[in-house]
């Protein structure tokens, strides 16, 4: 194509095909040449070979390109002048510099001439929008209150087109602030690493910007219905950070916003974020927020308190022992007085059905018997005992406990709660002594069979109550030599001290 | 043995021949003499019949090494299946073939222990200090914990970390923040996790120009704000409220040797004079469950990681033989912290009926020496053989618990023996920075023995000195499973940093006098 077209004798007088060049590389260098005919025919023909006319032309063309002729006095310079127009010298081209990169990384003299040409057009077009989105700015952040609220709107509307199609021509969307227009009033504050810091971390683009934007908004203590969508933005894509939630919940409160709609919107937050305190401690201050509107509403109450029980399952049906969503249910159980609520104790009791080795649920269990405030005493602890707790309330809760122990003897889970409730009720563990010995027999035989070396802890510890010093000694080594091997040191311990008994 | 068939089994284990007792088929078959070069060897162990082929011979050899405790499910298993023993007969059959020293590419010594492999671990951890992906995003809000975990983790395994003065200190900068503390990250709100976190990575680093970044007065300012009038301390300002923020601030105070009483500002100031420790021991006590564990705040689950909190909260508030059984039920407490330690897996869980974790081996662990203390009563010197089995115990409760357990479980299952290293919960799990710390730390704990020393009053005009009265001397004893190699070093028991590194920044502060 390209050679066969360029190998047309150019001097036959007819109309001028254009010559195609396969880059735009090779179009300039093609021009530059062209641009210096007597450069070209001193290189092919030497100095000597050329006629006197045609060494004439060429000492113009060089006054021409070395620009010497600036230094001559008017009169001969145009002679000189009259000179280059009736040889027809054309005016040398600078020598082709290069064009540097598309924003791809493309080297731009690899175009061709027609790509070359379209991609001046967008360049100029760049410039313009450019150009304009700056004076838009410029009317805008001072505020020019002669623009009419409706105008202002339609023309934000624009600048955003505007600065999409800026995007587009550089090949680089804009942050998702710095192309709205509703946020040029704000200038993002960059993140201060110091020198050399440690640990750096190659944030994203999105997130820069974002968190650029977030420090700007809290510089400026603003809480306004964008710092919501801002927050929820960060919050998507890094939860732990404490900071955001915090300046979101004040945000909230600030504006009055929907409670109801921003718990549902954390459900969703919680779900795909399963290891968070954040999210947790946010729904608290929201619940705490809640209530002062609807404390004196007992319909609202339990609308609200049935509703975050079902999200709580929802939550365990993912991870039955997540330590936020329990302490939140207890601080809910407290908040909203769940302590004798016939739902709160089925669930409690469904998820030991499921599992009756969670011991979190034991634990909940534990908590909305015995810090009930409708008869503990608020300032009991949890290891100590509390004799204002009715005794048909132990008698049940040891029942419960014992009886979860028969399904599995050497889950711990029931043992520590048996021994709690004997605490709370200031019984001995000797009144449980028939209880715990039917996971052991034969004690002092050879052939001891044990079910549960949790029964065998806890006789050695009623033994060591009712001061039969020599069975809890033989029920201590058991547990240290066959049992449970690996306690050995702390069994030991424990038989120390019945030696100082 | 055919050469082609030896060449197979070399190559389905590309790990070099190391010195020590590699047991796998490959090596196995080497030390019947028919490859290799056995010279650097420490140990080669030989038991059985002598019939027995080479190979069979060195698996049996290794596996007898270790007590069947840590090779075997454990006697007592209930028939009910549920969720959580299934997912505990799983975790079991996962240790089990590194715990039995039969894992393959592993080289193990004479008691089926592997080495710490040091050179790994503190390349890992070196690297969580340089530039990170943006993966590490949710990080963002904790960067002076990658301090300090790499920093400690470091230090434990005795490299010099002084070469990074200058940068924490350059980096820390900005994310002290003008209305007292430190927060995640620069412009993110002061938080008791990270300014924890900074301040102890100041003090390993130490030096005049590290404690002389930190703003005392305005931290005291902030403090006094995260003070309640319950007792307890906010995280950060309206932020929530747990056992954290009690340890965190107790450690804050004394290394800064802060004054006590609390600014007008402070939610729990009082006219009758109020200061930041009031109630702070009852606050802890009141997160003791019933269970005797600790939890996060009152009323819920007892978790291994908020033992440590209060016991090393309590411990910075005073001596603790007395601290500690004035404020809490002692023999529930070791009664449920000596039940975390599960067989075969020889680690600690953080909660009843939860599956072991590597971190445990601090949280819990970590327990262990600050109650053993509590229980010894002030130390008094030792008759016998420093560290020797026979010196401690006669003058100490000894170990509560199962030292072997837990440096087999580190040793076995919490490294990454890959080109990765560092250290990890489990091996289902990647190491991480986090996990390789405490980790290290719960090692540290198991191969020292440490001594509270009466308060001797040296700074009588100043208040908080109980925690810098421990001193440690090695474990040693016949029946050690680890090399002297593998040995790290000693992490105060408090403040989880070299020993001296917090002594240091007291001793600066204290001479700083007032604010």
């Amino acid at each position: 194509m390209g050679p066969k077209i360029k190998a047309q004798p150019r001097a036959v007088a007819e109309p001028e095909i254009p010559v195609e060049y396969p880059t735009v590389k090779d179009k300039l260098e093609a021009e530059y040449l062209e641009s210096r005919p007597y450069e070209v025919l001193k290189a092919k023909k030497g100095f000597s070979g050329m006629s006197a006319a045609e060494k004439s032309a060429y000492a113009n063309y060089i006054f021409l390109e070395t620009g010497v002729w600036k230094n001559w006095a008017a009169s001969q310079q145009k002679d000189f002048w009259a000179l280059v127009e009736k040889q027809k010298i054309p005016l040398p081209l600078p020598k082709p510099q290069p064009l540097g990169k598309d924003f791809r990384g493309r080297d731009l003299e690899t175009y061709t001439p027609q790509e070359y040409q379209e991609y001046q057009k967008k360049q100029t077009r760049l410039r313009q929008l450019e150009a304009e989105s700056k004076r838009w700015r410029e009317i805008h952040i001072d505020g020019d209150e002669r623009i009419e609220e409706f105008e202002e709107e339609e023309s934000q509307e624009v600048e955003k087109q505007r600065r999409k199609e800026i995007g587009d021509l550089k090949g680089k969307a804009m942050g998702r602030y710095e192309s709205d227009p509703t946020w040029d009033d704000v200038k993002p504050i960059p993140q201060d690493d110091g020198e050399g810091a440690l640990a750096q971390i190659a944030y994203t683009d999105e997130y820069s910007e974002a968190m650029g934007y977030l420090r700007a908004i809290m510089a400026a203590n603003e809480h306004t219905p964008r710092v919501l969508g801002l927050t929820e933005h960060i919050i998507g894509m890094n939860a732990a950070h404490y900071t955001v939630w915090l300046y979101r919940a004040s945000t909230l409160f600030a504006l009055n916003s929907s409670i109801a709609e921003e718990l549902t919107w954390l459900n969703e937050v919680a779900l795909v974020n399963q290891k968070n305190y954040q999210i947790w401690h946010h729904r608290q201050l929201l619940i705490d927020q809640l209530y002062t509107t609807i404390s004196s509403s007992p319909s609202d109450l339990e609308e609200l308190a049935k509703s975050e029980l079902e999200f709580m399952m929802q939550m365990f049906a993912e991870d039955s022992k997540n330590y936020h969503v329990w302490s939140y249910r207890q601080y809910l159980v407290r908040k909203l007085d769940l302590f004798s609520s016939a739902p709160e104790l089925a669930s409690v009791e469904a998820l030991l059905r499921e599992d009756v080795r969670n011991n979190s649920a034991w634990s909940h269990r534990f908590f909305i018997v015995f810090s009930n405030p409708s008869y503990c005493t608020p300032t009991s602890k949890a290891t100590e005992p509390d004799p204002a707790i009715p005794a048909t309330v132990i008698d049940r809760e040891l029942n419960f406990a014992k009886a979860a122990t028969f399904e599995a003897p050497q889950n711990q889970s029931p043992w520590n709660y048996l021994r709690g409730v004997l605490r709370k009720a200031d019984r001995k563990l000797s009144t449980e002594e028939e209880f715990a010995s039917q996971f052991v027999q034969d004690l002092e035989k050879d052939t001891v069979d044990i079910k549960s070396s949790h029964a065998l802890d806890f006789l050695a510890d009623v033994w060591e109550e009712t001061g039969e010093v020599e069975k809890a000694d033989r029920a201590l080594t058991l547990l240290g030599d066959t049992f449970d091997r690996v306690r050995k040191n702390y069994w030991e311990w424990r038989r120390k001290a019945l030696k100082k008994d | 043995m055919a050469t082609d068939n030896l060449d197979s089994l070399l190559k389905s284990n590309p790990q070099p021949p190391q010195t020590g007792f590699i047991v796998d088929d490959t090596e196995a078959i080497s030390s019947s003499g028919e490859a290799g070069d056995f010279a650097n060897r420490e140990f080669v162990h030989r038991v059985g019949p002598s019939s027995y082929p080479a190979m069979m011979s060195a698996r049996i050899a290794s596996a007898s090494t270790v007590p069947d405790l840590f090779t075997t499910h454990p006697l007592l298993r209930d028939f009910l299946v549920t969720e959580s023993s299934q997912i505990q007969d799983e975790t079991v059959d996962e240790c089990l073939p590194f715990l039995s020293g039969l894992q393959q590419g592993i080289t193990f010594n004479e008691h089926g222990v592997p080495h710490l492999d040091r050179r790994r671990h503190i390349q890992f951890l070196h690297k969580g200090l340089r530039n990170l992906p943006s993966q590490f995003v949710a990080a963002d809000a904790s960067r002076p914990w990658m301090f300090y975990w790499a920093l400690a983790g470091l230090s434990a395994m005795g490299e010099d970390v002084s070469e990074y003065r200058e940068r924490i200190i350059s980096t820390l900068r900005p994310i002290q923040n003008p209305t007292g503390g430190f927060g995640g990250g620069n412009g993110q709100m002061s938080h008791l996790a990270s300014t924890y976190a900074a301040l102890l990575s100041l003090a390993i680093v130490g030096g005049k120009e590290a404690f002389n970044l930190v703003d005392r007065k305005s931290m005291w300012e902030w403090l006094s704000v995260l003070k309640q009038p319950d007792g307890g301390f906010q995280m950060s300002v309206g932020g929530e409220e747990d056992i954290r923020g009690a340890y965190c601030a107790a450690v804050i105070i004394t290394l800064l040797d802060l004054p006590l009483e609390l600014s007008r500002e402070s939610p729990a100031w009082t006219s009758n004079g109020a200061t930041l420790l009031t109630n702070l021991p009852e606050w802890v006590a009141k997160c003791q469950s019933f269970e005797g564990g600790f939890s996060g705040r009152p009323d819920a689950e007892a978790h291994g990681a908020y033992a440590f909190c209060a016991l090393a909260c309590l411990c910075v508030l005073g001596d603790p033989h007395i601290i500690i059984p004035k404020y809490i039920d002692v023999p529930r407490l070791i009664s449920w912290l000596s039940s975390r330690q599960y067989a075969p897996e020889g680690g600690f869980s953080g909660r009843t009926n939860k599956l072991v974790d590597g971190c445990y081996s601090h949280w819990v662990g970590g327990c262990w020496p600050l109650l053993e203390a509590s229980l010894d009563g002030p130390f008094q010197g030792h008759s016998g053989k420093e560290g020797s089995a026979e010196a401690i115990s006669n003058t100490s409760v000894g170990s509560l618990f199962s030292r072997e357990g837990l440096i087999r479980y580190i040793l076995c299952c919490c490294q990454d023996f890959g080109k990765r290293g560092g250290l990890r919960d489990k091996p289902s799990h990647m190491s991480d920075s986090y996990h390789t710390c405490y980790v290290l730390a719960g090692l540290s704990s198991a191969q020292h023995k440490w001594h509270f020393n009466a308060s001797t009053d040296n700074e009588p005009d100043s208040t908080l000195t109980s925690a810098y009265q421990w001193t440690a001397e090695p474990v040693l004893d016949d029946s050690q499973i680890y090399d002297e190699q593998d040995r790290v070093e000693m992490l105060h028991p408090v403040f989880v940093i070299c020993q001296g590194r917090a002594e240091e920044m007291r001793a600066y502060f204290a001479s700083q006098g007032g604010l």
